[in-house]
């Protein structure tokens, strides 16, 4: 899903944190691309089964249970290729800069049941990283094992293993960021979110084991451990955004989920803690995300659908070393950091959304960390229409599928910020928040 | 014939014969006004039932299963007859017709309280005139 823009920027996000800015926020414009026709084929079911836009990444409770049941359900019709492939081209309109148009990304996704309770979901994708050149990495990885239909106290009960490579992706709900894809930019945020400098998406490997119980009770406990250095790099990632050496981690979630067939609305908490190493010959910062998030969803008779969410992780840092500035001053020992997510999406006939979001990073003042103001506020606001075609019942095929996307960033807030947001000194042309800007067009084919 | 009453006169009888057949049709006409068929009155409402209860895992085109078979032509279908799809044991036993009487009885209770081992999963829908509707959509699909 990131942009090969991002993983740029992942490489330069510490010294240059506006090309960390703007390549964090087109990641978001190669997000949605996870109805996966493969798994289409496989269940008969049609993409707007289980995502309200017939294209992703927003999942309808169909979509949730499809997950949790390890991506095992099947027409019965035997055996089916678990493979699917998607193309994507890209018009990219910053508001400082030149405008492109590229074929930015291709992917190939393994997908699919291997038996009644072993499936899963595998990306690689290839973005591209220059002219005419692709760089290829292994994206999202989710392997599960599941065991259904057991009984608890009289009620039903689902037990499952997942091995996957980013915390919070293998989530249900998929409100998390690592999973919806929406996370606030700025120059710092929390471990479960994917637009956070060094993070651990996609170069880690971790097992968790979830149970559903009575339906509605949704429980997950695992660890995590980062990829060595030399593995990422085999997997098509740059190690200066290693996310350093982790131990000691652990995640947790717990949720409450209610499908009332026209309404759906869940609860939950999620918490991830480690002690990390960067780099990791370095001391050990001692992390630890604590969130929660609300989602509701108004899904009628499927011709208006309405979806919320609210998403807030507060990450608290212990760091391990002191660390000096500029004459000697010392940075905090301790600090925190502040992500939130609120997005709402309406969706029309499963054909034609609209979604809003409003991104917000907060943290705690660390003049040291956070140069030039000591501030690593910032605010985004985040506009996407697109039009998805095919993918339902009706539709002309129901086994590939069209995404027509226009999404519009507006930075109002960087570095606590609304104007000349790097402290430029008097005599340089300054930067402001809105020169982050940007819009974006991009047709994306699943098939 | 021997009777306990008195022969009745032409015109006694013809009123009794007129009696007879008004109860008669009241009859039919209150079985046929109580039969789920019948009381399914708003087929569009049952489409959206439809697609809220239903359409994740049923379609209603022809040929097209989904997690659960087509349920096109479904009303008047015997049971387990879809050729292509991959039927519970317990459906294959079942051995009955889905009549718009059998649908309100099978799709008023839990599933698998209706046909133990059956593949479906469905809590059932209690609400008797979302069931009707749904009935009524159902048996225009065809």
């Amino acid at each position: 899903m990131v942009s090969p823009l991002i993983r740029r920027a992942i490489r330069w996000a510490r010294p240059t944190p506006l090309a960390w800015v703007v390549a964090a926020l087109l990641m978001f414009a190669s997000t949605a691309a996870q109805a996966i026709p493969a798994y289409a084929r496989q269940t008969g079911s049609a993409c707007a089964d289980c995502h309200a836009g017939s294209y992703g990444p927003q999942l309808t409770p169909y979509g949730m249970r499809f997950k949790l049941n390890g991506y095992t359900d099947t027409d019965g019709k035997g055996f089916k290729v678990p493979v699917s492939g998607q193309l994507r081209e890209t018009y990219t309109n910053p508001a400082t800069g030149k405008s492109t148009t590229n074929l930015t990304e291709g992917d190939l996704y393994l997908a699919g049941r291997l038996t009644d309770q072993v499936g899963g979901f595998v990306k690689v994708e290839a973005d591209r990283t220059g002219h005419d050149t692709y760089n290829t990495r292994l994206s999202n990885v989710d392997l599960r094992f599941v065991a259904r239909e057991l009984k608890l106290g009289g009620k039903d009960l689902t037990l499952g293993v997942s091995v996957n490579n980013s915390p919070g992706f293998q989530d249900p709900i998929a409100a998390l960021p690592n999973a919806s894809f929406i996370a606030p930019v700025g120059v710092t945020g929390s471990l479960l979110s994917l637009a956070t400098p060094n993070a651990p998406s996609n170069r880690v490997i971790g097992a968790t084991m979830y149970a559903l119980y009575d339906r509605n009770w949704y429980g997950e406990v695992g660890t995590y451990r980062s990829l060595p250095k030399s593995t990422q790099d085999h997997l098509g990632y740059n190690v200066a955004s290693d996310p350093g050496s982790l131990h000691d981690t652990g995640y947790f979630r717990f949720a409450y989920m209610k499908d009332m067939k026209k309404q759906f609305f869940s609860a939950g908490v999620v918490a991830l803690t480690t002690h990390r190493s960067l780099p990791r010959s370095g001391p050990s910062d001692h992390l630890t995300d604590l969130g929660y998030d609300l989602t509701y969803q108004y899904l009628g008779n499927r011709e208006h659908i309405l979806q919320l969410s609210y998403v807030n992780i507060l990450e608290q840092r212990h760091y391990g070393a002191a660390l000096f500035g500029a004459g000697g001053v010392a940075a905090p020992d301790r600090g925190n950091v502040h992500d939130q997510t609120l997005t709402a999406t309406y969706t029309f006939h499963q054909t034609y959304s609209l979604s809003v979001s409003r991104l917000l990073s907060t943290g705690s003042r660390d003049s040291v960390r956070y140069p030039p103001f000591g501030n690593p506020d910032a605010t985004t606001n985040m506009v996407t229409l697109f039009w998805a075609p095919f993918g339902k019942d009706d539709s002309y095929t129901t086994i590939a599928n069209l995404k027509l996307a226009a999404t519009w960033y507006r930075i109002t807030r960087f570095n606590g910020r609304e104007d000349n947001i790097f402290g430029a000194p008097p005599g340089v042309r300054p930067t402001h928040a809105g020169d982050l800007n940007a819009f974006t067009l991009s047709a994306s084919l699943a098939f | 014939m021997l009777s306990p009453f008195p022969p009745a006169s032409r015109s006694e009888a013809r009123r009794s014969r007129l009696l007879h057949g008004v109860v008669l049709a009241g009859l039919l006409f209150g079985w046929y006004a109580a039969s789920p068929a019948v009381r399914a009155g708003d087929a569009s409402a049952g489409a959206d039932v439809f697609k809220s209860e239903c359409a994740e895992c049923h379609a209603v085109k022809e040929g097209r299963n989904k997690k659960g078979p087509s349920l096109f032509g479904i009303v008047g279908r015997p049971s387990g007859s879809i050729a292509d799809y991959s039927y519970s044991d317990a459906l294959k036993q079942a051995n009955w017709t889905w009549t718009a009487d059998k649908l309100h009885w099978y799709l008023s209770q839990p599933a698998k309280t209706a046909n133990p081992g059956t593949k479906m999963k469905y809590d059932g829908l209690t609400d008797a005139k979302q069931l009707d509707d749904l009935l009524s959509y159902l048996g225009n699909v065809h």
